[in-house]
């Protein structure tokens, strides 16, 4: 035993200040990870909406993609399930809105037999054409809206609607 | 379009483009062992108008279901709704129901009857595609009497 032992006010001090610390510690501890958890989301794809179409199926070709979210309408939450024409341009996915310009019915890809490479709505004969430019001469006044779209693990993930960007 | 105000507004100026009507028609039957199936008629009825009107939104306006007892006299019905849309500018009506009893009355045109599919054990997305396949059916119709009249 030498001369720096340590004496008993100093033990006690010590333990309160390490005891305090760690008191103090747990308490601000969480309070910072709640300030910062903000920061720390994850965003991708936190909006985007995962459907059960393959990537790898998806060609050239539209072909209709269904996704169902939960809509709350006052105090009504009721499931919506929405589709969308998906495509690949390249190898870009691009993902249109179904729904017409003119009245808001539901336009079908080559729904009209003499049009085989355009959007078709039964309604007024309104057509669009594959990258959603309206036809002049036909009801609609603007392109179809377009759908923000993901590769999500191979799998097609359809977020929020926007204009259309390809026209 | 729905049978609402706020889309009422866009009728009213749309008037010339969403020129066809279509009236769900349901029966009730409030009897014990009625009651189930009467429900599930229901559910299924307004199912299938809602994907139509989903798909013909620009084109037809969908009205609430009318809803009478098992008693209710068809043909009085049938004249009170022909004479109220009658001020309307609808060019086309369509009146969708699962009541085998209309198809009796003769002045009522564009009567489709559907036999009503028990969708209610039915998981979503089976469901789905048994109603999209019931669509598929009806839509036709729809664009038949349009490009027959225009």
């Amino acid at each position: 035993m030498s001369n720096n032992r340590v004496s008993r006010r100093q033990f006690l001090g010590y333990t309160l200040t390490g005891v305090g610390g760690f008191m103090a510690a747990g308490m601000l501890m969480p309070m910072v990870r709640f300030a910062v958890d903000p920061i720390l989301q994850q965003h991708e794809g936190g909006d985007f909406v995962l459907t059960d179409q393959a990537v790898a199926d998806i060609t050239e070709e539209p072909v209709r993609v269904d996704f169902s979210f939960e809509q709350t309408d006052a105090w009504y939450v009721s499931e919506v399930t929405n589709s969308a024409w998906v495509y690949k341009e390249g190898d870009k996915l691009i993902a249109l809105s179904p729904v017409c310009k003119h009245l808001g019915c539901t336009v079908n890809w080559a729904g009209d037999p003499e049009q085989p490479t355009q959007f078709f709505c039964p309604c007024h004969a309104g057509r669009y054409e594959k990258n959603g430019q309206n036809i002049p001469g036909t009801p609609p006044l603007g392109p179809l809206d377009e759908y923000e779209v993901q590769d999500q693990d191979g799998f097609v993930a359809i977020g929020a609607v926007r204009d259309n960007t390809l026209v | 379009m729905h049978f609402i105000s706020k889309e009422m507004d866009q009728y009213l100026n749309q008037q010339d483009y969403v020129d066809t009507a279509v009236v769900p028609l349901l029966q009730l039957d409030l009897s014990a062992n009625g009651m189930k199936p009467s429900a599930g008629a229901s559910e299924y009825l307004q199912t299938l108008t809602a994907l139509l009107e989903k798909q013909f939104k620009g084109r037809i306006l969908l009205l609430p279901p009318v809803s009478y007892a098992k008693i209710a006299n068809r043909q009085r019905i049938a004249d009170e709704l022909t004479e109220e849309l009658q001020q309307t500018k609808f060019k086309h009506v369509f009146y969708l129901t699962t009541d085998s009893e209309w198809r009796t009355i003769d002045s009522m045109k564009n009567v489709l009857w559907l036999p009503a599919i028990p969708i209610e054990d039915m998981d979503q997305s089976f469901k789905k595609s048994v109603m999209e396949d019931q669509l598929r059916q009806v839509l036709p119709l729809f664009t038949k009497e349009w490009s027959h009249h225009s």
